[in-house]
């Protein structure tokens, strides 16, 4: 809300600083959006009056003026056709600034010149403003005006506008009175309130209004207007619609909005000779009743939206917008002006669904209050009446379903003492609430106040302790209140195991050289696409968002593949130089439930010619180690993002942790990717469900251990991990302890189509060192157990 | 007798000062100690001696073979030393040359940092951790929260919607009513959380963000709780030096309702850019809980008081490390992550 210090000192005694004001305000809960000079960018333009002209010497275009500024008598240069001698002009002295032009002493062809003389443009000025001020060449301004002069002050544009932030809670303020009420209070002052005279009607000019539905119209206030002469509103007044953000239009809209920024109360005016039968009627459309709306727009109503009616048709949307059909235009002799109060939750719901936002609508949707409705509609008719725009004619109607009573509200001041631990008598509280014009007794323990009209947002049930001490918190100063640690029981502060185990699972990736991403919750049905989940895969029963940015935003991600794979073609195209990363993040999936079922996962994406389908089954290893996870599986298959044969699902058990894979040609290409990327996905239900969070001992083994190497012959199809599982579960007498794989050959001296897998093994007993004899009888058996399952010895 | 030790003594003596490898002093230990060795064979002789004769050569020979055998000992230690030297400067590295990197740096994510930051100093005030989804019932984001239906303040917090009922949480404040629903009070809980809004992306805004709301319940909580709970973790985020301000404010879920300002991270308050030249910076949204809240999830607002603070874990993120660009937070790129 704009506020202008000229306006603002007409109801307050302004009696600190700008800067003291604005602090106070803030510390009454009316944050300062921006400050601003009515002419915000020319400083150091002043009047200078020219003595004389010449030409200039060297150059045929140019004159040279000698120009008294008040103190001194300067020389200037200009091309400008319109000066004379005697005129007064803006100079641009030296050191003068207009937006980011500096202005300086120059020399131009052997005259130097102190500045510039200035056009009426230089300062958006208009016509109507001031004359001439939007014709050629350089502002002449009256001859009147004093030399040396400020241009805003000479231009009386010298205003400073507060703008502050309004809260939600306090339409009251979205208004010059309102806003004042607070300054006042803020400034320690008492508001002169502005009275308006009444003007009687002459008893012509009956309108007949019926309110079908008084709670979507709690009050309305109508009156005529006759003789009605559209002419310019005068200077003062589009001196304030502009200091305020306006731009003036003619008296009677002029007026409307006048009394909008004073009062906050939205009107509209109706052409009544378009109105049939003299009568208006406020109700419910009927269900697909067509409405054209000022803005030419035309609108399919339903039952739940207000209408201005007439007996034959729709004259405007309720708080929305007016009708076409009753428009006021340069033939209009007689116009009827509402000021009404509708229910803001309603006039919401219509104006999304008409997708029409008027600054009335907003208005009406943060809250207007039917006392209001009456006085702004008086003030208006006083303006008309006073500026000569036109005859009250009939006498005002109004009808009204509000409790326009002043509120009575009860509240206890022990616990708004308590709420803001303060230790305030019931006086005190009185004290500073009636500078915001809540007057109060005591009544027993408690307090009984009267709120007035405006205070909409002061609710008198269960909330009243509240609201007041919100009051009375402000009013007394939130940094007069000490700041106090909370007291009482104390509590074991603590970090649950479902987030350790998030900050686990990032802590070991970090150690194995991944940067964690944040990737953005959306993807498209094009993205899922190009992933190739099958049908069937829960990763299509994605949910959808009723208002998406677009088509490419419109899905909540299933996976964390798209954004990670995003976010890695960005890195491979910006040659960052880092290949390993990962991510923790929420999935969503369409269940058919209210809610979907979400589910958090762990993503890591590999790549670099160094990364292979094993660097990230080492990772994901090294990760289940982290949670003690046993009996872990890796098992050929996967979904379709990856290339087929290069993919795997983990297991722990029978418990599926997740999938990794060679990311598919065709995802890749998806992505503009020209090398290979690594990518897992896994469940962090599953790892936290699988860890082993029950820990023991185990004495170190206080024998050595025996190691021994073998290769053998196998079918290209055989896993090795068959044959792990085959020398892990041989029959012999000792413990074998570790198996690994440690070198897989094929080529020259095997036949085509078998490989040799060389495996590592070592052998350990509990209870005594190992001799020969028994370490040659356990390898036979090994050998034996390998031959028989069709993995002979290499010869 | 006496003149053949004393010639083993010097010829030993003349021998070992030539020595310049440990074969040459094996060989001359074996010639003088050895099984058949000069000294030994002195050794051997000395019973044919009297018995006082034989006293004093063995004093006598004694004193030579301990002297010998230090000196020895000290070529030894010598070579020893040489060879090492000789090693080390074979071996001598170029300190400066390249690590060997087995793995990258991995790194997190600076607001999983700042988030940890935060969460640390909570915890440390006794407080617990709760979670909640991220796609939410409209009661439990708006309804339950004090924001019925078209009321006008849900403009302030642009929403997405999956249908009528359920959207995706616009704050994490949600997490308060399935607290107070399935929790007893007293309690004092951090729910931190991914939140959406329909921001168009720019500089500072950005669809998703991370908060982290604070929430507690007890009797006799007040405004000047608030203070000092905020007071002293904003101390322990960004140090003591900070200056907190507490300004009334409005949301539909608290009242009073406060914003929590703190002097400039960046100019110290005198004013600069990032304060607008007000040398505050508006950190976070809180207050004391609605009673509408406390009533809706079915306890006694006079028995139960709650205060209330929402912190955006992006804004904290950038304000403590200078970020000036949100999006940045989101692009993943290597060489921003790799900066914390």
């Amino acid at each position: 809300m704009k506020l202008p210090k000229k306006w603002l000192c007409e109801y307050v005694d302004f009696c600190v600083s700008d800067e003291e004001f604005i602090e106070r305000m803030m510390w009454r809960g009316f944050e300062l959006a921006s400050v601003e000079r009515e002419l915000p960018d020319v400083t150091g333009v002043i009047t200078g009056k020219i003595l004389d002209i010449s030409q200039h010497p060297n150059a045929d275009r140019l004159s040279v003026c000698q120009v008294d500024i008040g103190e001194k008598t300067v020389q200037i240069l200009t091309n400008a056709k319109n000066v004379f001698v005697g005129a007064v002009v803006p100079v641009a002295y030296e050191g003068a600034k207009i937006g980011e032009t500096l202005f300086s002493r120059a020399t131009i062809r052997g005259v130097e010149s102190c500045g510039m003389f200035c056009s009426g443009a230089e300062f958006n000025l208009t016509e109507d403003e001031y004359p001439g001020a939007e014709s050629d060449g350089i502002l002449i301004l009256r001859e009147d005006t004093p030399l040396g002069m400020d241009i805003a002050d000479a231009l009386e544009k010298d205003d400073i506008i507060f703008d502050f932030d309004l809260t939600p809670n306090r339409p009251d303020c979205n208004s010059i009175i309102g806003l004042c009420r607070e300054a006042a209070a803020a400034l320690g002052q008492i508001m002169k309130t502005p009275e308006i005279s009444h003007y009687d009607g002459n008893g012509q000019g009956e309108v007949q209004v019926t309110v079908e539905n008084p709670v979507l119209c709690p009050r309305y206030c109508g009156r005529v207007v006759k003789d009605i002469h559209i002419a310019p509103s005068p200077k003062w007044m589009q001196q304030r619609l502009r200091s305020a953000g306006m731009r003036p239009i003619n008296n009677i809209v002029d007026i409307t909005n006048y009394v909008l920024l004073e009062y906050g109360h939205p009107m509209h005016a109706f052409d009544l000779a378009c109105i049939s039968d003299s009568h208006i009627i406020v109700r419910n459309a009927v269900e697909g009743e067509l409405v054209t709306t000022l803005d030419e727009k035309q609108h399919t109503m339903d039952g739940d939206m207000l209408l201005i009616a007439d007996p034959t048709k729709g004259v405007g949307i309720a708080g929305v917008m007016g009708g076409l059909n009753s428009e006021i235009t340069e033939d209009t002799k007689e116009v009827f002006l509402e000021s009404a109060v509708f229910l803001g939750s309603n006039i919401r719901r219509t104006s999304r669904k008409l997708r029409q936002s008027t600054d009335a609508a907003a208005r009406f949707i943060k809250g207007v209050e039917p006392v209001n409705a009456y006085l702004a509609l008086e003030r208006a008719v006083e303006l008309i009446e006073q500026l000569g725009a036109g005859k009250v004619a009939g006498d005002i109607i109004d009808v009204c379903a509000a409790d326009l009573n002043e509120r009575a509200v009860l509240v206890d001041p022990v616990h708004i003492n308590r709420l803001l631990n303060l230790q305030l008598s019931a006086e005190e509280m009185l004290s500073l609430l009636s500078t915001i014009h809540i007057s109060g007794t005591l009544e027993g323990g408690g307090l009984r106040l009267n709120v007035p009209h405006f205070r909409t947002d002061i609710e008198s049930g269960i909330e009243a302790d509240w609201d007041i001490a919100e009051e009375v918190g402000r009013l007394y100063g939130f940094q007069n209140i000490a700041a106090e640690l909370m007291k009482g029981e104390t509590f074991q502060g603590s970090i649950p195991e479902s987030f350790r185990n998030e900050d686990l699972v990032k802590d070991t990736l970090v150690g194995l050289g991944c940067l964690e991403m944040y990737n953005i919750n959306f993807t498209s049905p094009a993205t899922l696409k190009a992933l190739q989940f099958a049908d069937g895969d829960e990763r299509l029963d994605a949910v959808r968002l009723l208002n998406p940015f677009g088509e490419e935003q419109s899905l909540m991600r299933t996976s964390l593949y798209s954004g990670m794979l995003e976010s890695c073609q960005r890195n491979i195209n910006r040659k960052t130089g880092h290949y390993r990363f990962m991510e923790v993040g929420n999935v969503h999936f369409d269940r058919g439930l209210t809610l979907p079922e979400e589910r958090k996962l762990i993503g890591l994406a590999f790549f670099s010619e160094n990364e292979t389908f094993f660097t990230l089954k080492a990772a994901i290893i090294r990760l289940l180690e982290a949670f003690h996870i046993d009996k872990v599986r890796f098992v050929s298959g996967g979904s379709g993002v990856f290339q087929p044969g290069r993919k795997a699902l983990v297991y722990s058990g029978d418990t599926l942790i997740g999938e990794f894979g060679q990311a598919h040609p065709n995802v890749l290409e998806y992505y503009s990717l020209n090398q290979p990327v690594y990518l897992a996905e896994l469940r962090f239900d599953a790892i936290s469900e699988c860890k082993n969070a029950a820990l023991s001992f185990k004495p170190l083994p206080r024998f050595p251990l025996v190691s021994r190497d073998l290769a053998v012959v196998v079918d290209e199809n055989v896993e090795a991990q068959t044959l792990c599982d085959v020398i892990a579960n041989a029959p012999v007498g000792t413990l074998v302890e570790n198996i690994e794989l440690f070198d897989v050959y094929r080529g020259p001296g095997l036949i085509p189509g078998k490989k040799s897998l060389a495996f590592s093994f070592t052998l350990r007993a509990e209870d005594h060192t190992l001799v020969e004899d028994e370490i040659r009888a356990d390898f036979e058996i090994i050998i034996a157990e390998l031959a028989k399952n069709g993995a002979p010895l290499r010869q | 007798m006496q003149e053949e030790l004393q010639r083993i003594r010097r010829e030993t003596l003349e021998r070992m000062a030539g020595i310049v490898s440990e074969a040459e002093l094996n060989s001359v230990q074996q010639e003088v100690f050895g099984k058949n060795g000069r000294l030994t064979t002195i050794l051997r002789t000395m019973g044919q001696l009297s018995k006082e004769r034989r006293a004093a050569m063995g004093a006598a020979v004694n004193e030579v073979k301990k002297e010998l055998e230090v000196r020895l000992s000290e070529i030894r230690a010598a070579l020893k030393q040489k060879a090492q030297e000789q090693r080390f400067a074979r071996e001598a590295l170029d300190v400066t040359e390249a690590a060997d990197f087995a793995l990258p740096r991995g790194a997190l994510h600076p607001m999983t940092q700042t988030y940890r930051t935060i969460r640390d100093a909570l915890i440390g005030m006794g407080f617990s951790m709760f979670d909640g989804p991220e796609i939410e019932l409209d009661d439990n984001n708006f309804t339950l929260l004090n924001l019925p239906l078209d009321h006008p303040a849900r403009d302030m917090q642009d929403t997405f919607y999956i249908n009528d009922k359920v959207l995706l949480r616009t704050h994490t404040s949600p997490c308060e009513i399935r607290a107070l629903q399935t929790i007893k009070p007293p309690f004092r809980l951090i729910m931190p959380g991914r939140v959406f809004r329909v921001d168009e992306v720019d500089a500072t805004h950005y669809p998703i963000f991370m908060q982290i709301e604070g929430f507690v319940v007890d009797r006799n909580l007040s405004l000047a709780n608030l203070k000092g709970t905020l007071d002293s973790f904003i101390h322990a985020v960004f140090g003591k030096d900070i200056k907190t301000r507490l300004r009334p404010s409005y949301f539909p879920f608290t009242e009073p309702s406060a914003e929590l300002d703190m002097s400039c991270t960046i100019c110290g308050g005198k004013g600069c850019r990032v304060c607008k030249g007000t040398g505050w910076i508006e950190l976070l949204g809180c207050g004391v809980t609605n009673p509408h809240e406390i009533m809706n999830c079915g306890y006694d607002p006079k028995e139960w008081t709650g205060i209330a603070f929402g912190i955006g874990v992006d804004r904290v993120t950038s304000l403590k490390y200078g970020i000036s660009d949100i999006r940045i937070e989101y692009e993943n790129d290597a060489r921003f992550l790799k900066q914390f």
